[in-house]
């Protein structure tokens, strides 16, 4: 008896490490890191399929754990990062990433110059962009009685308790800037505190302030109005056509995700190879159409179906926008006081 | 002299063990909240109070005063809900103690998550409750129900609720009934043999329920964050925000230090006030 259950024991472990055998004689691996749900898995199985190459995908909820995990790892376990541009300027400082090989990407020139040399990487040496987001309002129209053409329409008394936004302050402490013709990225204390003290006019318009999934609000008539990220616009827009998205008219934020290698990445071969794979525009067409983002390919907009133009493919009268970038830290204190407070006055 | 070495050494892993997962986090906190936050990200070693200042900003106390109240509002509703539950289960013949067991830990097997987007389900506009309260004809309009503070207490209730009803049928089962015959036969009335013996018997663990869903309900910014739509601001959820978007690791650890020393004051002040040596365990 006794030495069936050592026998089971002996096998099982035997087992164990003829599988984990099994996977480090296979060289050829992708770490791929970077939120949930950015390639759709055909395109992640092809991929595997033509190149041999195994795809680990771990991902993350959000870029500060990225930089973190990044940097504990001194810019190594990961071969390719997807994330967003103020960190990737972040992670450049820090010396977390190297410089592509422009050599090995042949389709590099498809990428749409409107996302190119923006601040975090002025001369595109380290990176390449995937996806543009463009937060947007979106409203239904009968439920509202106001034809909503910019930020300063959220503040009318006729949407009391019905607003839902974003929990991204820079944006939303930024909108409050914008109505009142600021940048994004004002530096100056006493314009943030002002537009701070706008923002709380704001609060009784509140419905909720939700990051993820914000576009269930607006489906379900929970909110009649909604202040949301480009994904969640696409995915609203897909449940309620009936739905009005409005371009504020006091000027937009954008937002860009861009892929890097990490400095010390083990296999920055595998990586040049996977991003080559999905700039090509048949398989970045796919990729858009996936993740409801703005595509950053110019190439790939022909490939693009009819029904998902609209919503992916940026209109010819968005020309500039203005990203999002690191500001000082007193003015990036003062952003995160307000937004505690202005939470609190929602509630 | 050779037995005595013996337990010295069983008693090794514990120890590490404490140092690793309780010491050493602890100390790890207490430090970073001493130190300043590098320009980019991270921090550098060098020692300030500043993040301890900050605290004392107007916004940031009272959230500190706003967390309290939630905690004491739910605190009470759980005592209110889970004494007598706790004190019946104990009273019901043991196949039936195994039955009501068996339905409390039931919801355990399910994600505290999922969970938790029930009560969407019933809250929203349009939702159950309100499909029920329209169809009675008792409200004409949806009740704007879901992201307000009273679906937070719910929220706090429903979760904590468990730990309080499992802490005092613990102790009420302990507890020898005949006592309570005995100050009954002596003329108590049942309401005097229930303050004066069953109430103090079982204070224990009401006492343990209390810091086992005080304690937890200061910090489960989650909740707020899912039935409260982000509006009802708990410590929590700013250590979560400075941790995470706002990149200011050392004023999260003086936060969670300062929370951590109130919560430790307020457990202290139990027990004096209630004169309870012994928390079911717990001290």
């Amino acid at each position: 008896m006794k030495f069936k259950k050592v026998l089971a024991l002996l096998l099982c472990i035997a087992m164990v490490c003829s599988l984990s055998a099994c996977q480090s004689g296979e060289k050829k691996e992708l770490n791929l890191f970077t939120w949930d749900g950015m390639f759709p898995q055909e395109v992640l199985d092809a991929f595997e399929k033509d190149t041999g190459i195994r795809i680990n995908y771990s991902n993350f909820d959000y870029d500060e754990d990225m930089l973190s995990k990044l940097s504990e790892a001194e810019g190594g376990d990961y071969d390719l990062v997807i994330a967003d541009d103020y960190i990737i300027e972040l992670a450049i400082q820090q010396g977390l990433v190297q410089k592509l090989d422009k050599s090995k990407l042949s389709n590099f020139s498809n990428v749409n110059s409107l996302y190119q040399g923006q601040f975090y990487d002025p001369s595109d040496e380290y990176t390449v962009p995937y996806g543009a987001g463009i937060p947007l309002i979106i409203y239904d129209p009968a439920l509202v009685n106001l034809d909503i053409k910019g930020y300063s329409d959220l503040w009318d008394p006729s949407l009391k308790d019905s607003v839902a936004i974003i929990g991204n302050y820079r944006v939303i402490d930024g909108i409050a800037l914008k109505t009142m013709g600021e940048s994004f990225n004002t530096q100056d204390l006493d314009q943030i505190q002002a537009a701070g003290d706008k923002l709380m006019e704001l609060a009784p318009n509140i419905r909720l302030i939700n990051d993820n999934n914000t576009q269930d609000y607006i489906i379900s008539g929970e909110a009649s109005v909604a202040f949301m990220y480009t994904s969640q616009i696409t995915m609203a827009l897909a449940e309620r056509p009936d739905l009005k998205v409005v371009y504020p008219e006091e000027g937009l934020g954008f937002g860009i995700m861009a892929g890097f290698i990490p400095s010390k990445a083990p296999s920055s071969d595998a990586a040049h190879q996977f991003l080559n794979y999905i700039l090509q525009p048949e398989v970045s067409a796919q990729c858009f159409e996936y993740i409801g983002y703005y595509c950053t390919n110019k190439a790939a907009e022909p490939y693009i179906s009819e029904e998902m133009h609209d919503l992916i493919v940026v209109p010819d009268t968005v020309t500039e926008g203005e990203a999002i970038q690191n500001i000082s830290q007193e003015a990036e204190d003062l952003h995160g006081k307000i937004w505690t407070e202005f939470k609190d006055a929602c509630n | 002299m050779k037995k005595h070495s013996k337990i010295w050494v069983s008693v090794i892993p514990l120890y590490i063990f404490t140092l690793i997962f309780v010491a050493g986090p602890l100390i790890y906190m207490i430090a970073l909240s001493f130190m300043t936050r590098a320009e980019v990200f991270g921090v550098v070693g060098e020692f300030t109070l500043d993040n301890y200042k900050k605290i004392f900003e107007p916004i940031y106390l009272k959230t500190f005063a706003e967390s309290l109240k939630l905690a004491f509002t739910s605190t009470i509703l759980i005592i209110l809900l889970g004494y007598p539950y706790g004190y019946f289960m104990a009273k019901l013949s043991s196949v039936w103690k195994k039955r009501m067991m068996a339905l409390l830990m039931i919801p355990f097997w399910t994600s505290a998550l999922i969970r938790l987007y029930g009560w969407i389900i019933i809250f929203r506009s349009n939702g159950v409750l309100d499909s029920v309260l329209m169809g009675l004809g008792i409200t004409k309009d949806p009740l704007k129900l879901l992201y307000t503070y009273p679906a937070v207490v719910v929220g706090m209730v429903y979760a904590l609720l468990p730990f309080m009803i499992l802490s005092v049928y613990s102790s009420a089962e302990k507890m020898d009934w005949s006592l309570v015959e005995a100050a009954r036969d002596l003329g108590a009335s049942p309401m005097k043999a229930f303050l004066t013996v069953t109430l103090k018997l079982t204070l224990p663990g009401l006492l343990s329920g209390v810091v086992l869903t005080f304690v937890p309900s200061m910090g489960l910014f989650f909740i707020a964050d899912i039935l409260g739509g982000n509006k009802v601001v708990l410590v929590g959820s700013i250590i979560q925000e400075q941790l995470t978007k706002g990149r200011n690791w050392p004023f999260a650890a003086a936060l969670s230090v300062v929370l951590m020393i109130m919560t430790s004051l307020i457990i202290g002040i139990y027990r004096k006030v209630t004169n309870t040596k012994d928390l079911e365990g717990l001290f």
